[in-house]
């Protein structure tokens, strides 16, 4: 099979659009500030439910690393109501899922269940986000599980790889550390911290709710409203976060590992949506490593078989974002690999554009839009999406515009900018 | 594909009933023919985005393969993007990519298919490339070294340096003797080393004819139209020889089977648990999907409430069952301790849900609950137009995409007494597989 990573659904979700000629959904904002998208797709009696809330590991304060992500994971663990063995057998027994899960920017409550047991999926989503209890236990057993993550990802070259670059990328800035923490770090959490950390970010000016699936806006801004009425903003305000640095220190890591195959990361800083650059970066990156037409899958991949993952991707947060190229390869080949890595880049930033590749890319990114919203799940992460980050509703025609606009002079010079090998650092795990 | 569940082996062999998911209520409308040459055509009109998902299913995947010559059907569907006379090597996925489509394949033990999600309107240019990588593949021998070398490094991602990938692929060679399940779907090294343009040319004459294939269609499309440019383009194609059938069945396990691996670099142990099991076949088999629903699914499910959460030994656990495997396949349970915990007290500890089921039956509310969890599964999987079609593509290379009609009834009609039976007959204690990984110091593996 043909590698598809994980990273591209990351980008994917900045890249979607209108599917109809319908709007993609409605915004609206409750009063008590929340911010609400609703999406109605009526033929399917499923729901869709994601309450996102600004508070993910950027918000984590520098002597806790990890408080966000323990946090999260607690809110299904236990509430004024209900046990978290209880809340898992009320939503499980209607074949439904509630999941809390931290990111760099933010958490996600995500409600998946059928129409028909949406009011009970909305009782649960309202608990955990207002009454969680963050039982002492339930504080114990995530702590030794997600230590245990922790030292079991050390197995990975990807993440290792993945986690040392982000430390490269982000000195002293929040989005420099792992987002579920580190050993040690984790293990010196306490109840009081989680308890602190959701009180003071858990509110709901700082918080979107998408909902995708078989409701009406009138209904469900009824059924949210009627349970989240009572939760108001604390009168502190909201914790601002300063943007990522813009030319940290390029510097290369080697990291020892008994594996057969060599993992390297290349990385430096991108561009977030809203910067004006944005759309040609993506255009220039989708020539570079997007798809299995791009140039590093030609050249590293099916010319010299040197790599069967070989990818580049570019990753906006809120607060910063990353542009990595990432490939394995065996242990030989790992210098002839990385050099024709950084040729290409050196080849983009000079001009030469293969011929076509331009508009391959163009129609690839415009004309694959509606598959990026094809189901009820990728629509939510959508919506919240355009939300958090100020893209606005018309973003999809938006987002057409921008990329058919863009041109061979603009591919050159922000390859030329974005793609120099040498502000790329470098995280090489191998033996 | 990915990402991956948690037993890496089985990602690549078998959709589950549980795991995965099917619609609710029987597809209605989907039309259905046979070409001459005896292409299976499957069509549904489903006009909620304006996108067209296209598959094409060969009967063909690892079980079809001999020893030395492992990997051929992994190989393979590698190959399939390498070019033919009409469309040089790599143009299959640029032409899809720049009419914005997106496109993969994988192979199983049981399958190997191809795949793509475009908008409609560009589903004649699809099907114009499937017709034509059907029958015209170039197999250039250039290529297929260079293309071998990407095969080898897949093999070091996913299994070399993965401790789950490697250590399933040493439980299906401990569990099958016979069976061809037991070689690993992406061949062993030394095969992918060795295997060679005449094999790969003759694997693809054999097992890539009309006759052997399945094509099927979901999205906004219209059914007799498409259905006549599927004749217009993949009719010419005549019909190829039958393949031979797969004579090797695996023999009644008579024993205890265990291994062992010391794997450097692996942070946590690993233990794999496996039975034989008979597949869709069976009479039995709604009853282990739901025992297997029973055991690993969701954080109420009895592995997660018993292992992770009451008794704190595992990180992680669970079971899965392959009910559309096409030969009776393995029950797999696994776990990963947690830090400090003895690999064999997890197996203890597995064993012990196992007895569980066989002395106890499970209570209403428990069965009750799984299936409800399947059912919403199938409710679920009708949101995609690219679920729908794996879906009906399953049921169909089983017999037919109408199965699907009976597969909830037959859910619905498992009583906690069918469960209980099951285990017992199923499950002996005595033939049983384990496997276990452990971190170990030093000392790598002979380089492979």
């Amino acid at each position: 099979m043909r590698y598809l990573p994980l990273v591209l659904t990351l980008f994917a979700i900045s890249v979607v659009t209108d599917v109809a000629a319908a709007p993609l959904g409605r915004r609206e904002v409750l009063p008590n500030a929340m911010r609400l998208l609703v999406a109605e797709r009526p033929a399917i009696p499923i729901v869709v439910v994601r309450l996102f809330v600004r508070a993910g590991s950027a918000y984590d304060p520098s002597d806790t690393p990890g408080l966000a992500n323990l946090t999260a994971e607690l809110l299904t663990r236990g509430t004024a109501r209900r046990t978290g063995p209880q809340l898992d057998q009320a939503i499980e027994f209607v074949g439904g899922s509630l999941e809390a899960t931290a990111s760099r920017d933010g958490v996600t409550v995500s409600l998946n269940v059928l129409k028909k047991d949406l009011e009970l999926g909305l009782d649960l989503l309202a608990e955990v986000i207002l009454t969680p209890t963050f039982p002492e236990d339930e504080l114990k057993r995530k702590v030794a599980e997600i230590q245990a993550s922790l030292r079991r990802s050390e197995e990975n070259p990807e993440v290792v790889a993945g986690r040392e670059m982000t430390k490269l990328l982000y000195p002293n800035h929040p989005y420099g550390h792992p987002v579920p923490g580190t050993i040690e770090s984790v293990g010196q959490l306490t109840r009081e911290q989680v308890v602190g950390f959701h009180r003071r970010h858990y509110r709901p000016d700082m918080a979107v709710v998408a909902v995708v699936g078989d409701v009406t806006v009138d209904a469900i801004r009824q059924g949210l409203g009627r349970r989240f009425a009572g939760w108001t903003a604390p009168a502190e305000a909201p914790v601002q976060i300063p943007p990522a640095p813009e030319n940290p220190p390029v510097e290369q890591r080697t990291i020892k590992r008994d594996l057969t195959q060599a993992t390297v990361l290349l990385g430096r800083p991108g561009v977030r949506q809203v910067h004006p650059d944005y759309f040609r970066l993506i255009v220039a990156n989708y020539i570079l490593g997007g798809g299995s037409a791009s140039q590093l899958y030609t050249r590293v991949r099916e010319e010299r078989g040197f790599a069967y993952f070989v990818h580049s991707n570019l990753s906006p947060g809120r607060y910063g974002a990353s542009y990595i190229v990432s490939l394995q390869t065996r242990l030989d080949a790992v210098d002839e690999a990385v050099r024709l890595v950084k040729e290409e880049m050196v080849s983009l930033g000079k001009g030469s554009v293969p011929a076509g590749a331009l508009d391959l890319a163009k129609s690839f990114l415009i004309g694959s839009l509606p598959l990026r919203l094809d189901t009820s799940g990728k629509v939510a992460d959508f919506l919240i999406n355009i939300e958090e980050n100020g893209l606005g509703l018309d973003y999809p025609d938006r987002f057409r515009t921008e990329v058919a606009k863009v041109t061979a002079a603009d591919v050159e010079r922000v390859s030329a900018r974005y793609l120099a090998p040498a502000t790329f650092s470098s995280v090489i795990v191998r033996k | 594909m990915r990402p991956w569940p948690l037993v890496p082996a089985l990602i690549l062999a078998v959709f589950t009933a549980t795991a995965g998911s099917m619609p609710a209520e029987p597809e209605r409308g989907v039309t259905e023919a046979t070409l001459d040459n005896g292409l299976r055509v499957l069509v549904l009109e489903d006009h909620r985005s304006p996108i067209v998902s296209i598959q094409v299913w060969y009967r063909v995947g690892s079980r079809n393969e001999r020893p030395g010559a492992t990997g051929l059907a992994h190989f393979l569907e590698h190959m399939m993007f390498k070019g033919t006379p009409t469309h040089g090597k790599g143009e299959f996925a640029r032409l899809v990519e720049q009419n914005g489509g997106t496109d993969n394949a994988f192979t199983s033990h049981d399958v190997t298919s191809y795949y793509a999600s475009i908008a409609a309107d560009k589903a004649d240019m699809v099907l114009r490339l499937e017709a034509d990588r059907m029958r015209s593949l170039l197999l250039d021998p250039k290529e297929i070294d260079s293309e071998r070398q990407v095969v080898m490094e897949e093999r070091r991602t996913r299994t070399e340096d993965d401790p789950d990938g490697l250590l399933s692929e040493e439980m299906l060679s401990l569990a099958f003797k016979a069976h061809p399940y037991r070689w690993p779907i992406i061949g062993w090294m030394e095969d992918i080393r060795r295997i060679n343009p005449p094999e790969l040319r003759a694997f693809y004459d054999l097992y890539y004819t009309p006759n052997n294939a399945l094509l099927v269609v979901v999205g906004a499309v219209k059914a007799p139209a498409l259905l006549q440019r599927v004749k217009e383009l993949f009719g010419p194609i005549p019909r190829g020889p039958n393949p031979p059938p797969v004579t090797a069945v695996e023999p009644p396990q008579i024993d205890q089977r265990r291994l062992l691996v010391k794997k450097t670099d692996a942070q946590l142990p690993i233990v794999y648990i496996t039975w034989h099991v008979p597949n869709y076949t069976s009479p039995d088999a709604a009853a282990l999907d739901l025992l297997s629903t029973i055991l690993s699914e969701g954080r109420a499910s009895r592995l997660y409430r018993k292992l992770v959460y009451e008794q704190r030994v595992a990180l992680n656990a669970g079971g899965d069952y392959s009910y559309f495997s096409h030969d009776p396949n393995v029950f797999w349970m696994y776990a990963t301790p947690l830090p400090g915990q003895a690999p064999e007290a997890l197996e203890q500890a597995l064993l012990a849900e196992i007895e569980r089921v066989k002395a106890e039956p499970v209570p209403e509310e428990e069965l009750a609950r799984a299936k409800n969890q399947i059912e919403a599964s199938f409710v679920w999987r009708q949101d995609s137009v690219h679920a729908r079609g794996s879906t009906l593509a399953r049921f169909e290379l089983i017999g037919s995409w109408r199965l699907m009609d009976r597969f909830l009834p037959m859910i619905r009609a498992v009583t906690a007494a069918d469960l209980q039976r099951v285990a017992r007959t199923y499950f002996p204690a005595d033939r049983k597989n384990v496997a276990t990984l452990v971190p170990a110091e030093s000392s790598p593996p002979p380089s492979r």
